[in-house]
Formats: C-alpha cells, structure tokens, sequence
C-alpha cells in the first residue's frame, strides 16, 4: 500500500510534451548551403504537433499519398534541391513541401529550455508547473527528459520520453515519494495530459510520412502571412481528431496555429506566439492550446531555450531518471 | 559508520551554500486520522501526526552527487520517541524524533551508477503488493498507511543499450517497523487473545545482504530477473511462554531467506499487463518457503487509470505458525486501484482487495488537491472487514477517516 501522497504526483508528469511543437529553423544566408545532403527522413521538425491527423475514411478527396512527389522523393531518400528554393519566402510546391520544409528547418541535435505550464480552468482557476526540459537527437528518433522542479509538492518528478518515428512514444516516469521509476500506458492517447489541455496525441512528436496534406490556401495569423493545410492521417494512424488544419508562416516555415477538428467542430486549437530566432531556429516562446469544449486554457511559456546543448547520452536512461 | 555519516550530514549542509548545483526542498505536514471505533487495547479515536523533511541534493560535478535528508516527527499517540536524539539506523520500536532520511554519495559516468550511504532501492513492478522489493523495509506503524524506511548500503548498475545489471550490498538489515503492541493495528490473532502479552524485542540479525537484478527494457516489453540473499525484513513472530501462564512474550525474529523472482510487463495496445513473482526459500530451514505472485492488468481510459488484478500464494513449506507479513496476509486477494484526474489540481483514487475466501476486504477512497502552490489537502476514508481469523478481519475495527494538510517549499 502507498502512501497517500504519492498518486497526486503522477498528475504533472505529462505536462510537458507541450514543448515539442515549437522550432523552426531561421533561413540561412543566401550564400550559405542549405539542406543539400540532408536526408529528408531525418526531418526535425519539433514535430507535427498530434492535431494533424485523421482517419482516412473522414476526409474524403484527400490525395494518396503516392500524389505526392516529395513523398516519394522521402523514400528513396533523394536530397531535393527544392530545399534552397524554400529558404526564402518562394512559393512551396505543395502542402507536403511546405510541411517538410517546415519540419527540417526546426532540426537541432539537442535542446535545454526552462518551461512554465499555466492551466486556466473555465470556472477561473489556475495551476502551474515548471519544468527543465532537454532533448537530445532529432525529430522522431529524439530522447527527453523532463524534471519538474516546481510547484514543491510535484519538484523532482521526472518524465523519460524516447520518441520513435512510426509509433507512440515510450514513457517512463520518476516518481520520488515511491523511490520507483514506472512506465506509463498510453493505450488511450485522447486521454488529457493529466488535466492539462493538452491529450497524448498532442504531445507527440511525429514523422510527416505519416500524414496527408492538402494546400487550401493562404490566411493571415497574428499580422503573418501563413499557408493553410489539412492534415489527415494515414489509414495505418488512429487518432481522436477526424482532421487538423495548419498555418505555417511563410516568411520563417515556423508553426503559426493548428485547429484540430471531431468531425466538423474544432475542438482544440493550438497558438504559438512570441516567435524569436534562437540561435538559428525560430521558436515560439508562448504557446497556448484552447479545449473549446471544456472553456479551459493551457499556456506553455519557454525561457533560457538553447540550441546544440552538449548532453550525455547516458543522461537518458531509465536509470539515470532516479539521478535529482 | 554512525559518526561518518553524521561527519558527512554536517559537512553537506555547510557546503551547500558553495557548490555548483544545490536543490533544497520539503515539507511541513500535519495530519489527523480519526477512529470511528476502539478496540480491546487501543480505546484512542484521534491520532495526530506531524514531519517535518528536508533534503538537500548536491551537484558538484555531473558525474557526482551527495543527496541527504533530514526528518523531524511529532506524535500524539506515543509513536514518536521521547528522546532528542539525531537517529541513522532506524531501526527502533518507535520512530525516530530526527532521523537522517537519506544520506548518499552517487557517483555515474558512461552508464557505470554507484549509490553509497543511507538510501531508497526499490526492485519489482507490481502495484499495491511487491513479492520481490526486498531492500524496501516498512514503517506498519499504521499498516494501511505505511510508509518507505531507507537502507544503508552501496548499489551499483551498469546500462549497456536495453540491459541493465544491478548489484546491492547492505551490510546489516533494516526490519520494518511494527505495530505497537499497545496500540490498534498490533491486531493480536484471537486465539492469543486470553493472554497477557508483552514486547519480548527483536532479534535483528547481523549478517550482511546482497542482491543482484538484471533489468532488460524496450518498448514492446519489460522485464526483470532478480536475486536476493539476506534477511526477510517482515518478522516470523515467535510466541514465548513466561512463568505466568496467563502471559507471553512476542519476540520478532529475522529469518533468514534467499530469493528469486522476476517482474514483467507487456504493453499492447489496449492494456499493459504486468507480473511479478518471488519465490522464497528458507536455507536454515527455519521458516516458510512459498511463492508470491501478482499478475495485473492496466489500462488507461479517459481521465481514468484503471489497474485491476490478483495476488497469489503457493505455499511449498510452512513452518512458523505467526508471520505478520502484510504482503503474504493480502495474497489471495483480487486488488485493484482505480484513479481519476479531475483537473490539474486534484485527483481521487480508489484502492482495494478482497479476499477470494471472501473473508476480508479493504477499500480506500482518497481525495487530493492543491489549493495553492505550497498548500496541498489531502482526504482520506478507509474501510477494513472480514472476519476476526483474517489478516485484514482482524482490523476491522480499524476503519478510520484522515485529513492530511501538507506545506511544500
């Protein structure tokens, strides 16, 4: 039998994964080499955050995807040289383009930020958790580690996250009052991040070989100028959302929003705001998601974020989990 | 060892201000239990609690760490020693007034993990009963509310891609913590209700323990062989007549065991199924050899965490008549936990075990919320019934109800 102090603990570790969604990488210098000799299947974007899927059979005309020219270039493992055209602000050739583009331009080999979770409950109330986040290796094969270091009650939990590309995450949780660390099951990624509005789904990091995507125009968000794409799943995908529409700023490639729908209401939207070039790669500092349904609010607010952090290999284990 | 530790607890706290990475933290928490019911020797319904913990990590390198902790206790029903003294072996009938809590070196590099000193090593998987976490002795001063005691000893691991070999020493055992023969959870069995009885102390032995635990883990399962050879820290209770024939003596005794268990857990997408199992044999030939088990099965749905399953035990040799061993006394027994996050800031939980003989059930409802950023409340209701022959019968009488405020920095 636990003590009775131990299970409230479990609530907070999962805030977290609201990190992901956030980089992208600033445009070079025309003079300086872009993506040439980089394979697409290593794209880093810090993900395609899980609002960007569906079940095939709900969207109806969205293209196969052997349409998609980049698709097949990602499996052959060719090394376009549309990657130069898409550091300035050309036009993308497509929807898959744009989110390739997208997801490259976020790649980092590691990454250390301090984080600041506030939830805004409908009814006015309000939690916060911080935390420091490091990640280490890029978008899909990536290791993180969270250590919660506030409020008291919750400091010193700590979350290992191995992300693959093609399936969810493995997660296990550092709990100090019971001294064990525990995996955690994520058989129902709807499931909401412990009473943050962010689900599982949303928290992880995923392949763009995973989705479909349709081009259905461009709109303004926040004064910039975005494409607007439909995200929808493959059909090997399962996800609570019947689809996700994404803007992508078109001057940086950096994730604007994302309206993930149920059928046809949007029932989460996802802001990222404050976008500021650290050290190559534009990232949003605040990011905010809305359950429209539930009336609540949930911002992730990042500070002291760093680039090519060196971190240890061996610093992402569940064994160095129980290290403070 | 007692003065080294002590040298070493001072030398942390004066260092703290100057080394490279310092993590102070802990709490004050005050709690009230209430007892709806006495019992034949125990007529307190309100026990008042009170800990105040502090810990300390520090970081001077990467590759080294020096963690120690520091608990302070008050108690308002004679659980609590009366003497100030700075206690590191907690090993007494009662609990310490200050204790050191924790107190460890932990050197790491290239996988390579080294724990010395007065720690927390806790083996298994399973939830709510763990047959092979033979390192992790008990405070059953409240036996549904137990709580962690640390060891003092060294633990080393090596990780090399998905294997993990883990290798323990404890030089001396730590028993847990028994109920007070005075007071309600000492549940004494009917048939030694006609005596008079008395604490006839502990024989706490003076060998050293090792273990070892091999740990291999990946996405599509975990798994765990482990060993163990030492002393059982849950006592066989030998019953010593005196010279009055109306009266015993209760003495507890550490058998010595040696172990070998596994733990497993398999994730698939619609549950995670867990298992853990030991099996402990006596090589004195003095106490019971058996099997203990529990298979398990996790699903999360919702807000909801459900975890349902069955704790077994074969037993291949009895030869104590009295054990208190909670975790063999709640074999038999379907368990199962259920909890649901109700918002960021409060949870309930739902806990219980019932007998397959249906002679004994436990069930306990609990509700925690943070009301600020250092306050949090935690309510708790247990109900205990069965028959007076059954482990959990006998506390039947023990249902009770807690309020526990706790203040984090």
């Amino acid at each position: 039998m636990n003590s009775r102090r131990d299970r409230p603990l479990i609530a907070i570790a999962f805030v977290v994964g609201a990190v992901f969604p956030v980089a992208a990488r600033a445009p070079r210098p025309a003079h300086m080499p872009a993506a040439r000799g980089e394979s697409l299947a290593a794209f880093d974007a810090r993900c395609i955050p899980a609002g960007c899927v569906a079940p095939r059979s709900n969207t109806p005309g969205i293209l196969g995807r052997c349409a998609l020219p980049a698709g097949r270039l990602a499996r052959l493992g060719a090394t376009p040289d549309f990657h130069h055209g898409l550091q300035g602000a050309r036009p993308a050739a497509d929807a898959r383009t744009i989110v390739e583009e997208a997801q490259k331009r976020g790649r980092s080999g590691s990454q250390r930020y301090e984080g600041l979770l506030q939830t805004f409950e409908a009814q006015g109330k309000t939690s916060e958790k911080r935390w420091i986040y490091e990640r280490l290796g890029s978008h899909g094969r990536s290791k993180v580690i969270i250590r919660f270091t506030a409020p008291p009650e919750v400091r010193g939990v700590a979350l290992l996250i191995v992300n693959h590309p093609d399936k969810a995450s493995d997660q296990w949780m550092w709990t100090p009052a019971l001294e064990r660390d525990r995996r955690i099951a994520l058989q129902d990624r709807s499931t909401r991040f412990f009473g943050t509005d962010f689900s599982f789904e949303d928290l992880e990091e995923r392949d763009v070989d995973q989705f479909d995507y349709k081009l259905l125009g461009e709109q303004a968000v926040d004064g910039a100028m975005c494409w607007s794409i439909q995200s929808t799943p493959k059909q090997s995908r399962s996800s609570q959302y019947t689809r996700a529409i994404i803007w992508i700023r078109k001057d940086t490639y950096a994730w604007a929003r994302i309206d993930s729908y149920v059928k046809d209401d949007v029932v989460r939207r996802l802001e990222y705001r404050d976008i500021r070039n650290v050290q190559g790669n534009w990232t949003a500092l605040q990011t905010t998601m809305t359950d429209l349904r539930r009336g609540s609010i949930t911002r992730l607010a990042l500070d002291k974020v760093e680039y090519s952090v060196l971190l240890r290999e061996e610093d992402f284990t569940v064994e160095a989990l129980r290290r403070k | 060892m007692r003065r080294a530790l002590l040298s070493l607890v001072v030398i942390l706290w004066a260092s703290s201000g100057a080394a490279q990475a310092v993590s102070p933290s802990g709490f004050v928490d005050g709690s009230v239990f209430g007892f709806p019911q006495t019992v034949p020797n125990d007529a307190t319904r309100i026990v008042g609690d009170a800990l105040f913990r502090n810990e300390i990590v520090l970081r001077p390198a990467d590759w080294f760490q020096l963690a120690a902790g520091l608990d302070l206790r008050v108690n308002s029903h004679d659980q609590v020693e009366d003497r100030w003294r700075l206690d590191v072996e907690d090993r007494g009938v009662l609990r310490p007034r200050a204790a050191v809590r924790r107190l460890a070196a932990t050197v790491a590099a290239r996988g390579f993990t080294l724990d010395v000193g007065k720690q927390f090593i806790r083996w298994g998987r399973a939830d709510i009963i763990y047959p092979t976490d033979r390192f992790a002795p008990r405070d059953f001063l409240n036996v549904i509310d137990s709580e962690l005691l640390p060891v003092i000893g060294a633990r080393g691991s090596i990780q090399i891609a998905s294997e993990t070999l883990e290798a323990v020493w404890v030089p001396r055992l730590t028993p847990s913590r028994l109920p007070l023969l005075d007071q309600r959870w000492a549940a004494v069995p009917p048939e030694a209700a006609v005596f008079s009885v008395a604490d006839g102390g502990s024989v706490i032995p003076r060998g050293s323990q090792y273990g070892a635990r091999w740990r291999h883990t990946s996405s599509r399962v975990e798994t765990a062989l482990s060993f163990f050879d030492g002393f059982n820290h849950l006592p066989d209770i030998d019953v010593r007549p005196r010279s009055d024939p109306a009266a015993i003596d209760i003495v507890r005794v550490y058998p010595a065991i040696r172990m070998y268990g596994g733990d497993i857990a398999l994730p698939t997408d619609r549950l995670t199924l867990k298992a853990e199992a030991a099996y402990v044999t006596s090589p004195p030939s003095t106490s019971d050899e058996y099997l203990l088990y529990v298979i398990e099965a996790e699903r999360q749905t919702g807000e909801w965490l459900l975890d349902v399953g069955y704790a077994g035990e074969m037993v291949r040799q009895s030869r104590v008549p009295v054990v208190f061993s909670p975790d063999r006394n709640m074999a038999r027994s379907i368990i199962g936990r259920a909890s649901y996050t109700v918002d960021p800031r409060r949870t309930v939980i739902i806990e219980g075990a019932a007998r397959q003989s249906g002679d004994g059930f436990y069930a306990k409802l609990q509700y925690s919320q943070a009301m600020t950023q250092h306050w949090h409340l935690t309510l708790t209701g247990v109900g205990l019934a069965g028959e007076p022959g059954n482990f959990l019968g006998r506390y039947r009488r023990n249902s009770h109800g807690s309020v526990a405020l706790r203040f984090s920095y």
